[in-house]
Formats: C-alpha cells, structure tokens, sequence
C-alpha cells in the first residue's frame, strides 16, 4: 500500500470505514454482552403494552 | 415498557388517519400506472403517439408515485402512529405534522404534473425538478424533526427499536437526497447536476441504492418489527436481534451502490467492494426476517384465521428472499449475466410488491381497525386482496425472471466464428410473451388495491354511521 499516494478523500474513506467496523464490533459486544441481555430483552413486548393509555382522538 | 401514564393519553391520529386513506388510494394510481406501462411494453401502440404518455415519461411518475407517494404516506402515517404509542405521548407539533401531509401531497402533485411534460433531471428515482428538490428536502426535515422532537418528549425510557429505524431512515435520506440533487439551475424547470462522469454515476447509485436501503427497507423494517409483534400479540423474538439488525443495516447499506456499476468506467475495486458488503449484509437481513418470523412462535396457527398477519408474514419472506437475491446479482460473474436485462426488474418488484406492498398493506388494516375503532367491513375481501397480491407478485416476479436470463443468455450467445448469435431485436422479440405474463402479474396486484380501497373506505363509512356524523373516535 503506498501511503504516501493517499489522498484527503482516501484518508476520509479510511476514517469511516474505520468507524463503522469499531462501531461494528461495538455493538456486537454490547449486544451479546451476557449481563446485557435482561436489559435488552425487557424491551420485547414494548409494542405490545401500549394498549393501556390510548385515546385516539385528535389534540384538542 | 415504562409507561406511567396515570389517565389516557391523547393522540394526533387524524393526520394519521389521512396519510393511511392516501396511501390506499396512491396504491391504486401507483400501480395502474405501473400495469399500463408494462402494457405499452408489450403493446407499444399503447402510446397512441402521444408523448405525455410514453414510456419513459410515465416510468417515472409510477415509480415516484409507489415509492414516495405510497410508500411516503405509508411511512409517514407509521411513523406518527408508532412514535406516538410507543413514546406514551402526543406529536410533538401537531401542525407540523399537517404540514408535512399536505407538503408531501402537494409534492406529489408537482411530479403528476410535470413528469409526463418530460420535466426531469434524468437521475433514476431522483427525477423532479430542482425547485421539487428542495420541497422535498423542506417537508422531509419537518417530518424528520417532528418525529425525533417527539421521540424526545416521550414519557417511556426506552426508544423502541422500530423508531430506531424510521429515525434512522429520516437522518440518512435528508442527508441522501442533499447530496445527489445538488445541482446548478439555469431555469425553473432545468438544472445540471454538479458531479459529472464517474462521480456523477458513483453518487447517481450511492443515492439509488440507499434509497432501497433507508426508505424501503430501514423504514418499513421499522414497521415490520412493530406492526408484527401487535398483530400476531407475541412479543417480538429477539429484541437483541432487531438491534444487531438495525445497526448492521444503518453501518453496512450505504457502502453497496457501486454494485450496481460493475463493468462500468468505475474503479473496479468499487464494484467488489460494494458486492461484498452486500453479501456481508445478508446476514443481518436474515437475522431480521427470522426474527419477524419467530415471533409467531407458538402462535402460527393464526396465520390460518388472521388474513393480515397473512401479509405481514409473507412480506417477511419477500424481504428474505430479495436480500438473498439481490447479493447474489451484485456478484461480479452473476452481474456480467443480469445486469441490464429484466431480472433486475424482477428482483426490484420482487422487494417492492412482495416486501414493501404487502408489509404496507398489513400495517394499514391494523391501522384502520385501531384509528377507527372498528372491524374491517369484510375479512374476506382482506382475504381476497392477500391472494392477488400474492398471486399477482409471483406471477410478475416469474415473468422477469425467464425474461432476464434468457435475455442474458441471448446476448451473450456467439457461434463457432465470434459472431453473436442473436440480434438486440431478436431478443426483444422473444420477450413478448414474458412482456404479457408481466402485465397480467401487474394487473391481478393491482385489482387487489381496489379492493384494499374499496374495503377500507367502507370500514370507515361503517364506523362513521356507528358512532354518527360528528362523533370522535374515542377508544382503541
């Protein structure tokens, strides 16, 4: 690789590319991280408790 | 969830309730547009002669009118509907919301009126004029703030995944469609994109594609993993799943356009790694569909009595499949066969009939019992319209496919002296009948939005005359 050939867009690229794959790896740990998955997991039903406080008319 | 909400909170669902009755009709108009100008593909004296109604003036009025007419309102409608419940909370401005519906209307009327004038900027889903443009980008912000505004004001502590989703969508495509419709106008009507040759090609795709993946697939994944778990009353399979799926998505989409520039002036690197992200990005979508689809564990008995689970379930194996297909396609050895011939119109409408319609059309006859408080008028024509969809997409989809490859496969074809085997007109030539078969896909789906129409606007004058004229909708 000839580093010193790069360009200002090349290093721009390498910056996201580099972003994306440590936020990548980020968000592998948070999620699998054992002590997370309580916490992750009480949100599945999210969609299903929101039957309790609904009024479907317009603001007044 | 962390509801606290000691009495009812009082939701904005009449803006709601407008962008679902629009994207009912732009349904009908999208694909009537969509099943003449197969015909006239097949037919070509469908043109009559007259420009406005020409093929490559009306491709893009339908493609606009499904995508952003249809699947805007649908967007939108779920959007509002879903960041309300699940914030426990009103919209964050009303009005702002309004104006976001009736913009995004008058939006739509600008392109029905000057798309078949030929008024255009030639970039494939980026068509409008530049003053549209900038529209556009005005009433997407709107949305966009009044969503994430909302999100703010919530009264739960969590953001549930499918707002990820649809705030993820609105960030991406703001900063999308600003960037590809940069331009310098020289008039009202006419403008030159400020990206030229390969650039212009590279951001020309980056926004293609990405229109796929933030509007058609991150938006209406928002409303799969809402819209399923409510439907089928299960708690979504893994909520671990959806946020590795969101993530994935929202890291890894923006990286594929340039596979749909192989064998182009582009670098060739582009290309390879624009197939392999695309490959990497099966997993997280499969990640997903399963998990959609698990979470009728238990429960898939339902599918036999609940006709709009039916489609919410089927659109999940529409989303596997064409994120299967689509990768493959981007494969450089698959793409020197598929690129350019009809399989690529196969695989586009097997995501947008088989994923995005039929996701669509489950959340909105969800929406349309809860926003009116009342049962369809005829779970058979739900029922009815399930199977047309159904039947229409996998005829459309079969017809493309054939088509594609035998048109790969004939233009590829040489003899024994390097001579191709077959003229461009052949090819054409044998494209009839699958040209036909094709339209007559198109035409069942789209006899299956007038009857969603025809059933949706009866279950609202059903549940008017219940509750009288001026009544309210109270509880849902």
């Amino acid at each position: 690789m000839d580093v010193a050939a790069m360009s200002a867009n090349d290093w721009v690229g390498v910056f996201f590319s580099l972003v994306a794959f440590i936020g990548m790896v980020a968000v592998y740990v948070m999620v699998f991280r054992p002590a997370n998955k309580d916490t992750f997991e009480s949100q599945r039903g999210m969609a299903l408790d929101d039957e309790n406080h609904i009024s479907m008319g317009e603001k007044r | 969830m962390e509801a606290t909400q000691a009495t009812p909170v009082k939701y904005d669902m009449e803006v709601v309730r407008w962008f679902t009755i629009a994207a009912a009709i732009y349904a009908v108009v999208g694909t009537l547009l969509g099943v003449y100008i197969a015909s006239e593909l097949a037919f070509p004296f469908l043109n009559f002669d007259i420009p406005y109604i020409t093929f490559g003036r009306l491709r893009p009025l339908h493609t606009n009118a499904v995508i952003f007419a249809f699947g805007g309102c649908v967007l939108m409608g779920t959007g509002y509907y879903m960041v309300q419940r699940t914030g426990a909370t009103r919209l964050w401005s009303n009005g702002l919301a309004w104006f976001t519906f009736w913009g995004w209307n008058l939006i739509i009327v600008l392109a029905v009126i000057t798309l078949p004038l030929g008024i255009t900027q030639g970039k494939e889903y980026a068509e409008l004029a530049w003053p549209i443009d900038i529209l556009i980008a005005v009433v997407w912000l709107a949305f966009g703030l009044n969503h994430i505004m909302t999100v703010a004001i919530r009264k739960t502590t969590h953001i549930y995944v499918s707002n990820w989703f649809t705030m993820g969508m609105l960030v991406m495509i703001t900063y999308l469609h600003v960037v590809n419709s940069l331009a310098i106008p020289v008039s009202l009507t006419k403008s030159y994109s400020i990206y030229s040759g390969v650039q212009d090609a590279m951001i020309q795709w980056w926004w293609g594609h990405n229109a796929v993946g933030f509007f058609l697939t991150g938006g209406f994944l928002g409303i799969m993993y809402y819209f399923v778990p409510k439907q089928a009353n299960r708690p979504i399979f893994s909520y671990r799943l959806s946020v590795l799926h969101f993530w994935a998505l929202t890291f890894g989409y923006v990286w594929l356009g340039a596979h749909h520039l192989q064998y182009t002036a582009l670098p060739d690197w582009t290309g390879s790694l624009g197939a392999a992200v695309s490959l990497a990005m099966i997993i997280p979508s499969w990640g997903g569909a399963m998990n959609g689809m698990m979470t009728l564990s238990g429960a898939w008995d339902k599918l036999r009595t609940d006709y709009i689970l039916r489609f919410l379930v089927v659109a999940l194996a529409f989303y596997a499949m064409s994120t299967f297909e689509g990768p493959v396609m981007s494969i450089k050895t698959v793409n020197a066969l598929s690129h350019y011939t009809d399989w690529t119109i196969g695989h586009v409408h097997s995501g947008a009939l088989g994923w995005v319609a039929m996701v669509s059309f489950g959340a909105i006859y969800h929406m349309v019992k809860k926003l009116w408080n009342t049962e369809m008028y005829s779970d058979s024509l739900v029922n009815m319209h399930f199977w047309m969809a159904t039947i229409g997409t996998v005829v459309y989809v079969v017809a493309m496919w054939v088509s594609g490859i035998m048109q790969g496969l004939m233009w590829r074809d040489y003899d024994e002296y390097g001579a191709l085997t077959y003229t461009f007109v052949e090819s054409v030539s044998a494209m009839h009948p699958y040209y036909v078969m094709r339209a007559i896909g198109g035409a069942i789906f789209h006899l299956g939005t007038w009857i969603a129409l025809y059933n949706i606007v009866m279950t609202v004058r059903q549940a008017t005359a219940a509750r009288g004229v001026n009544a309210v909708p109270a509880k849902a």
